[in-house]
């Protein structure tokens, strides 16, 4: 039978085996790229690895990791915030509010299908090319079409109607409803869609910053790959991983903390 | 799960990744009609001397895909493959092997030459002008220094920024340089952005901001210092060991001279420019004269040797790059460069030219 479950063990050793192949596969292409040419750069084997971590970690050859981390960071934190409040507003009106709706939607929805690493050009345009705005306008407006439907759609369809009517009937006012009833059930929702925008939002902060940063993951990424200093390349794209391995969990975790009752 | 299956799942994924790893490398060659053919492939991106290979192709000298030949393949007996993609893309395809020759400038071959070793086999363009420090508003070099100049860090824009102040008797560490993508730099120019005070960029971004932007004026360029930002063809040592290897980088400059002697010719010229315009941006015609004269050729196998036998260049310029690169932690190491040195990490061999000019 499918979906037949397998004991927990085997999915942990399953999961250790994935990554192994993964590295073994790696070393063994790695390998053989040394054999043709001893002094390959493009795949780096551990010894070049360890030369780049030490790089890393000294910050020799003009890189300084933590001032890369602190400014993509930043950016990506300011631009989901404020993204998702924007959408948080927007979303709810529209899904409570069928005025705000038709009013909205349309242009939302078109919006929402423009890829905004396509429209680059006209938010360099709009939100200039220097300072942490443009950062923030890409990753802002460009996960906000897609949450704020998101929103909408659960404020009307997880709210059931017979709740309302319920809440109505015991005196709540349109604000009270809104906030007390439907806010409370589609919390989980919205952090939910949240956590699956991190994944856009890094999109948009890592081209940004490949075309005009002088800190930052894109930044160094598209600086040591022209140099072709692959080791550090590989080990951004690692941590960068990992940052947003991090991220998903906490926000797991957030919902847990929040919306016990939604589970898991 | 059975322990059975366990084993063919790990089996089977571990074969998809040995089959994933073949290399689209023409380094085996056999490509070619005859199957005998050797094969070369050239990466190019959009500059005025090396669009060149884009018209070659056009003007059907040289067939860019694999397995056709163009006029001088044939002539030749090879086939080039040539290969269009963004400056970067086209470094780090060199650097990766995928491809056997690329189009870049002098300074951005040192990095690649660490991993590869490589010979610079034709000097295609040196740029008198075509780097240009653009600005709004600020007229003098004392005014520069309190606004930052925008512009790729670690590239020959930087380079030029430096040695530019340097000639003016400024010392570089005063001013001010910030990365930024010099489409984007020179966009945020033309907008008008506040804050994009002046940028450094290369063409077309110079003579499209000095034609979009009021007010905008050169505050220096690259006439300041000819021939030391230099645009080349640079081939792996050991692609071109192997056999052929020496007749298809032969075909490749002779397409690159019979463009330019196309340029040459006033019946052809203004089509010609046209084709290479239209390959490097929106520029027109008019326009395009002032690109050549900016991006200076070197349109015969003459100028291409002169260059790259000249002491100035061997004993001053490329040291000077070499040390430039090294303070702006473009290299861990420095490369050795050699000219005519078969050992060197890049070696400048003129002799490729050479041949050329004496099958002609």
């Amino acid at each position: 039978m499918i979906r037949k479950p397998i004991p927990r063990l085997h999915r942990i050793v399953l999961g250790i085996v994935g990554f192994v192949i993964l590295l073994a596969g790696y070393s063994w292409v790695s390998h053989r790229a040394h054999v043709e040419n001893p002094r390959n750069k493009t795949l780096p084997n551990f010894s070049q690895f360890q030369e780049g971590w030490h790089r890393i970690a000294t910050g020799e050859g003009g890189i300084e990791f933590w001032a890369d981390v602190t400014a993509s960071a930043s950016r990506l934190a300011i631009g989901v915030g404020a993204g998702v409040l924007l959408a948080f507003i927007i979303g709810l009106a529209m899904g409570c509010f069928p005025v705000i709706e038709s009013l909205l939607m349309p242009p939302l929805a078109f919006f929402a299908k423009i890829p905004p690493t396509a429209m680059l050009a006209v938010y360099f345009v709009f939100f200039g090319v220097t300072g942490i705005k443009i950062f923030i306008a890409l990753i802002a407006f460009g996960i906000f079409p897609t949450l704020a439907q998101a929103i909408t759609q659960a404020a009307q369809k997880d709210v059931d109607e017979h709740t309302l009517y319920k809440s109505y009937t015991l005196g709540a006012s349109n604000f009270e409803v809104v906030w007390e009833v439907v806010l409370k059930q589609i919390l989980p929702r919205i952090i939910e869609n949240a956590r699956l925008q991190i994944g856009p939002a890094m999109v948009f902060l890592i081209a940004a910053e490949f075309a005009l940063a002088d800190q930052g993951f894109g930044y160094t990424l598209r600086m040591q790959s022209r140099l072709q200093n692959m080791n550090i390349v590989y080990t951004y794209l690692v941590v960068l991983g990992v940052f947003g391995l991090v991220i998903d969990w906490l926000l797991i975790l957030l919902r847990r903390l929040m919306c016990p009752w939604f589970g898991d | 799960m059975t322990r059975l299956q366990l084993a063919t799942c790990t089996l089977l994924v571990a074969a998809c990744m040995v089959g994933c790893n073949n290399k689209r490398s023409t380094t085996t060659g056999g490509g070619g009609p005859g199957g005998e053919t050797p094969v070369m492939s050239l990466a190019w991106s959009e500059y005025p001397s090396w669009s060149v290979f884009g018209v070659a192709h056009e003007k059907g000298l040289l067939n860019k895909d694999e397995g056709a030949q163009g006029e001088l393949e044939k002539k030749w007996g090879v086939d080039i493959v040539l290969v269009q993609a963004d400056y970067d893309t086209c470094l780090s395809e060199y650097g990766n092997s995928t491809v056997d020759a690329v189009c870049m400038t002098n300074m951005d071959s040192l990095a690649p030459s660490l991993g590869r070793d490589s010979v610079a086999i034709i000097p295609t363009s040196t740029s008198v002008g075509a780097d240009a420090c653009i600005t709004v508003g600020v007229d003098s070099l004392e005014a520069l220094k309190d606004v930052p100049t925008y512009g790729l860090e670690k590239s020959v824009s930087q380079y030029a920024f430096e040695r530019c102040l340097e000639i003016e008797g400024a010392n570089p560490d005063d001013y001010e340089f910030k990365n930024m993508d010099p489409a984007v730099a020179a966009q945020g120019m033309q907008t008008g952005d506040a804050n994009v005070k002046s940028i450094m960029v290369w063409n077309p971004f110079v003579m499209q901001t000095l034609r979009d932007r009021e007010g905008a004026k050169r505050m220096f360029d690259s006439s300041k210092i000819p021939e030391e930002i230099i645009d080349m063809v640079v081939v792996s040592k050991s692609k071109l060991a192997e056999p052929g290897g020496e007749k298809c980088a032969c075909a490749i400059l002779d397409a690159f001279y019979q463009v330019n002697a196309m340029l040459a010719d006033d019946a052809e010229r203004d089509d010609t420019l046209k084709a290479l315009g239209e390959k490097f941006s929106s520029l027109g015609v008019e326009d395009m004269e002032v690109v050549v004269k900016e991006t200076q050729m070197y349109a015969t196998p003459k100028d291409g040797i002169e260059l790259f036998e000249k002491t100035e260049f061997k004993d001053k310029t490329m040291p000077m790059v070499v040390d430039f690169c090294s303070a702006h932690d473009m290299l861990d190491e420095k490369p050795s460069v050699g000219f005519g040195d078969a050992d060197a990490q890049l070696n400048f061999d003129a002799s490729y030219m050479q041949k050329v000019q004496e099958g002609e």
